[in-house]
């Protein structure tokens, strides 16, 4: 499929990658460079090599990633940062929607970054051994301290990070949620002994480069070139005034590290103390197939596009929120147990009120100008979760003379066993239906007919499938003077 | 908590060490370093292990995601039967490689790794669990388009006899004017 430039470039090109692999790059270069033809670590570098440049490089990169890959998990800043005024441009809340894909690169360099960094160590460590310097005693790996503590809590970081990573694939996400979560939630203890990592003092830098410039001839040695000759007097400049002196790193690690550990830490508290404000649950409504509506209504809180809730389980005229859930494993059944027991129970069961408020005349203020709803089910039933909201709005815009505001398109994928919604109030959805799968090069193709010369903006929630062939249909260059910006959601 | 499954764990972890095995196994034998033999060993059990863990098992409850073309690794730890279906005696075995391993500098992460792995392995052995192997389901069709294959044996039925019958008492009723005019052969 042929590329068009300019639908690339408003989907790929504006990603935070570029920028992040350039930081990485630029990083792990310097320090290469500073290590291997830094002055001051000319002693150091002849006894160890390309593993002291390659070491001290991945750690640089190592400090970024660690301390990178925190800040997109304050989620309660980053839906403050989406909502204000000052950040209100598409591209910064498309970015700010990818935060999760950005952990996840930065773990995953972390992972990478690791393995060069304990490879190049192990090297050294034969190295200091292999090059034991005589003639500069101090810079040699001092035998406690200097091997022992690197060590032992390299070991340890190395099996928390193992244990990080092994419990995040997306198998164990999805069907385990709790081991990826609890072992997630190690990463402060690796925060504590990362920052210690260092302490010991294994690398030393030279002090005395001025008076002891690296390579200048001892008292008692000769230049090898001016054998048997008397020393001019140009060369007593290469004459070492004093012995080299050392002094050791001090460990820097917490300072890339602590600002973003401590406002993440922040954010944790601050999700603690809203998480203690009770949650009233208005309204519980049973879908078919096996999906449940909850709707809660919280003090000072108002639901906005981005969020993300985490629920824990235990009328005036408010604004509710809520979340549908499908009941699929254990804490869903159970959570629905409590809030609906099952029939044959002698218990009270108030009455609950539904409420629903949908915007009254507020269309005008938003940018969009029309959405096309394409909702893909396997069975007609899942069409009830929200046949209630569709209809209702699709005859408010009706009444207010925009009939082609909202494009309904509903798909059922089984062709087997076919149905319909015969309800007469749900004649809107009926009408829309269609069956078997989406062709989505024909909508597609319908979409950029209807509206030339605009910006088009995708949003996908759904299986990698279908995920992966809109991302490309987005990309490829068939739909002349109109974008199509690809957005995707995954709950996983 | 519901029922967790651990081996699932314990099958990214044991193919993660093994790769760290082998990372290990490839630096110490690279570098000619002291006790190289270890590092040689690791590799190969490395290489062992990874193969060993490659297909995942089947999840008890929901769908199972398969690792991509696992189905030849599936047959082959399928084929050892009780060996690779008990999670005891993979504990067992994971925790006897990495025994060897955890005698040179460069190889002693991927023993740890391999070591907290035989343990959740057992964790999951004593929690019951079992390695099922992920096989295609056998499309059972519906023989919709068997019926149409073979013509019918039987005329479709006709109507009584007797609604057949040429009515004999009337024969102007009976009678039809044919359309083509019916000459005989001599004409």
């Amino acid at each position: 499929m042929v590329l068009s430039f300019k639908s690339w470039f408003a989907n790929e090109g504006g990603k935070h990658f570029i920028l992040w692999l350039g930081a990485n790059a630029w990083l792990f270069l310097r320090t290469f460079l500073t290590y291997s033809t830094g002055q001051q670590y000319y002693y150091l570098y002849k006894m160890l090599g390309l593993g002291l440049c390659i070491s001290r490089a991945s750690a640089s990169v190592l400090n970024l990633n660690c301390s990178l890959v925190l800040l997109p998990m304050c989620r309660s800043l980053l839906t403050c940062l989406r909502g204000t005024h000052t950040l209100s441009s598409r591209g910064t809340r498309r970015l700010l929607d990818k935060s999760k894909t950005f952990h996840v690169a930065c773990g995953i360099a972390i992972c990478i970054f690791s393995v060069v960094h304990v490879s190049a160590h192990l090297v050294n460590v034969v190295n200091f051994s292999a090059f034991y310097s005589e003639d500069l005693p101090a810079l040699n790996l001092a035998r406690y301290l200097g091997e022992v503590i690197p060590g032992i809590t390299g070991v340890l970081l190395v099996v928390i990070l193992f244990l990080m990573f092994t419990a995040s694939s997306y198998c164990i996400r999805l069907s385990n949620y709790e081991i990826f979560w609890y072992t997630h939630n190690l990463f402060i203890v690796f925060y504590i002994i990362l920052m210690v990592h260092m302490v010991g003092g294994a690398l030393k830098y030279q002090t005395n480069v001025d008076t002891h410039p690296p390579g200048c001839l001892r008292p008692n040695q000769s230049s090898p070139e001016l054998q048997g000759e008397e020393l001019e007097p140009g060369n007593e400049e290469r004459r070492c005034k004093e012995e080299a002196r050392f002094h050791p790193h001090y460990p820097q690690t917490w300072m890339w590290v602590s600002g973003p550990l401590c406002l993440y830490c922040a954010e944790r508290f601050y999700r603690y103390i809203r998480s203690s404000d009770p949650v009233t649950i208005v309204t519980v409504i049973r879908h078919p197939s096996e999906v449940i509506e909850v709707r809660m209504l919280k003090r000072d809180f108002k639901a906005h596009p981005g969020q993300v809730v985490t629920v824990r389980c235990p009328t005036e005229e408010k604004e509710t929120f809520g979340v549908h859930m499908r009941v699929v494993g254990d804490w869903t059944e159970r959570f629905t147990e409590l809030l609906l027991p099952k029939t044959g129970v002698e218990l009270e069961i108030l009455p609950m009120v539904q409420q629903r408020r949908y915007p009254n005349d507020g269309w005008k203020q938003f940018r969009l100008r029309r959405l096309y709803f394409v909702w893909v089910c396997r069975e007609l039933q899942s069409f009830y979760w929200f046949s209630e909201l569709l209809c209702a709005l699709h005859h408010k815009l009706w009444q207010e003379n925009r009939p082609d505001y909202l494009n309904l398109k509903l798909f059922v994928s089984q062709t087997e066993d076919l149905q319909s919604m015969s309800e007469e109030k749900y004649r809107p959805l009926s009408s829309r239906l269609s069956i078997g799968r989406p062709r989505w090069k024909l909508l597609f193709d319908e979409i950029s007919n209807a509206n030339r010369q605009k910006h088009v903006g995708v949003f996908c929630c759904g299986p990698k499938g279908i995920s992966r062939t809109l991302h490309k249909l987005c990309n490829s260059g068939r739909y002349t003077g109109v974008t199509f910006e690809f957005n995707k959601e995954s709950f996983s | 908590m519901g029922k967790i499954e651990w081996a699932m764990w314990a099958n990214e972890q044991a193919l993660a060490a093994g790769l760290i095995l082998l990372t290990g196994g490839i630096v110490g034998v690279g570098g000619m370093f002291r006790g190289w033999e270890f590092a040689a060993y690791s590799i190969a059990a490395g290489v062992f292990v990874c193969l060993l863990e490659y297909p995942r098992g089947k999840k008890n409850k929901g769908t199972s995601v398969e690792r991509t073309g696992q189905y030849c690794f599936t047959v082959c730890v399928k084929a050892f039967g009780p060996l690779t279906r008990n999670y005891y005696v993979r504990a067992f075995i994971h925790a006897a490689i990495a025994v060897p391993a955890g005698f040179m500098l460069a190889t002693v992460l991927g023993c740890v790794c391999l070591g907290i792995a035989s343990l959740i392995y057992l964790g999951a052995a004593i929690s019951g669990e079992k390695w099922e192997p992920i096989l295609p389901r056998t499309e059972t069709r519906k023989a919709v388009g068997e019926s149409i294959k073979q013509p019918p044996q039987n005329p479709p039925p006709r109507p009584p006899a007797e609604m057949r019958r040429k009515r004999a008492e009337d024969l102007e009723g009976a009678a039809y004017d044919n359309p083509i005019k019916v000459s005989t052969n001599d004409e």
